[in-house]
């Protein structure tokens, strides 16, 4: 059977109809997809004392204490977000995945990465020594 | 060379690479048994460590999925001649099945959970987030490792991208059967290869230096050294694609597509190469 006008009329027409559906039924979808649970800042408790220029490798930041004051910096590289080492040797932070450095303070030192890394909250336990980091 | 495009030719590649996907598939739902999303790592070294045989499924699982990805490619190029008369629907529906399986193995070396895993996941988030308006709901989508962890590329695993993967290539694959006894040889070199090879598995540890990702990623991990990821991770993959999907002998630009695919693995194969000397 030959598709008649008014056929193809309406054929056009249910498909226009669909597409429209399928756009409206994608937003529902991509708002349950995009919605992300609030997550609690963790406090992460270290017991032990980093003695002046030493430092400490969490799993998540690296935490370094000049005798002064202490800071922790994210091991999130700021390029592409592979996992940074910290070489204690060269006193230099190193992305593995492209080789971006950081100083101790987590100043680009070379790129490819162009931001610093981020810190972390630290608090300096007076009592009986350690740290709490905020991340 | 010749005699290499005649062996080419010659060669069931189709029924290898099928083969090779039912070995996945079922060595896959193996493994599943005993991985743990919300602790890959942990699963992955129990699986190697103590799991009775765990290594071994581990292992056919990684090498049989590998294969299948490599005869599918030898699949088309051997095939490449007959596919003239395919419509352009369904030419691209099968190659797209290329950059979907790819999509599998990648997020299975992902889940594993290593130094390299992780960082490669971490990369394709981060590429995925660079792409403007719609990026953050594909990587929601694809990925989501910092707010979901491996929880999102579990499910793309082991159904997302299968369905996905099943549905492109349906039309094609449901004329043929692959049986076991077809394919003795092949089957025997599957299984014992994973009894004889364990899985690669690269656990992060201090003074770790460079991470090289996996094979068929190097090149984007070397290319990302020198230009933004929009480029390097997005645009310059995507023209392969895009290339491929076009490339049927009675599309007018074919010569053209045929030469920058060409000169497009040419060079993946220099920073390949790059990435490999680092």
């Amino acid at each position: 059977m030959q598709p008649t006008e008014t056929n193809l009329h309406s054929r056009t027409k249910r498909k226009l109809l669909l597409f429209f559906l399928s756009i409206a039924a994608l937003y529902p979808i991509i708002r349950f997809l995009g919605y992300s649970i609030p997550r609690k800042p963790q406090l992460i408790t270290i017991s032990k004392t980093v003695l002046p220029g030493g430092f400490y490798l969490g799993k998540d930041f690296i935490l370094f204490d000049d005798g002064k004051k202490a800071w922790a910096l994210s091991r999130k590289c700021t390029h592409l977000g592979c996992t940074v080492h910290f070489h204690e040797k060269e006193k230099l932070i190193e992305c593995p995945c492209h080789q971006s450095r950081f100083s101790i303070e987590g100043i680009v030192l070379n790129g490819p990465a162009k931001q610093p890394l981020n810190k972390f909250k630290v608090e300096k336990l007076k009592e009986h020594g350690g740290y709490i980091v905020t991340i | 060379m010749k005699l290499f495009l005649g062996l080419l030719k010659e060669l069931r590649w189709g029924d290898f690479s099928l083969l090779s996907l039912y070995i996945s598939v079922l060595s896959g739902v193996v493994v599943g048994y005993q991985y743990d999303p919300a602790a890959p790592l942990y699963s992955v070294s129990t699986l190697d460590m103590l799991v009775p045989y765990g290594e071994y499924f581990r292992s056919l699982h990684f090498y049989s999925s590998q294969l299948f990805f490599l005869f599918c490619i030898c699949h088309l190029i051997a095939i490449f001649e007959k596919t003239v008369d395919y419509s352009s629907k369904r030419w691209i529906m099968l190659t797209a099945t290329l950059p979907v399986a790819l999509l599998i193995l990648f997020t299975g070396y992902i889940l594993r959970g290593d130094a390299t895993g992780f960082s490669a996941g971490m990369i394709a988030e981060a590429i995925l987030l660079d792409i403007p308006y719609v990026g953050k709901n594909i990587n929601d989508l694809f990925f989501s490792i910092s707010d979901n962890g491996m929880k999102r590329i579990y499910i793309n695993h082991i159904i997302g991208f299968g369905i996905l993967w099943g549905w492109l290539a349906w039309s094609h694959v449901k004329k043929y059967r692959v049986t076991f006894n077809r394919h003795v040889i092949l089957s025997i070199s599957i299984f014992t290869f994973s009894i004889l090879v364990a899985a690669p598995f690269e656990p992060d540890h201090l003074g770790v230096v460079y991470i090289a990702g996996p094979w068929f990623f190097l090149g984007l991990q070397e290319l990302l050294r020198y230009l933004p990821p929009i480029l390097a991770g997005v645009v310059y993959p995507a023209s392969f694609i895009v290339a491929i999907a076009f490339l049927q002998k009675k599309h007018r630009l074919f010569t053209p597509l045929l030469v920058f695919i060409i000169f497009w693995l040419f060079t993946y194969g220099i920073l390949t190469i790059l990435a490999l000397n680092r």
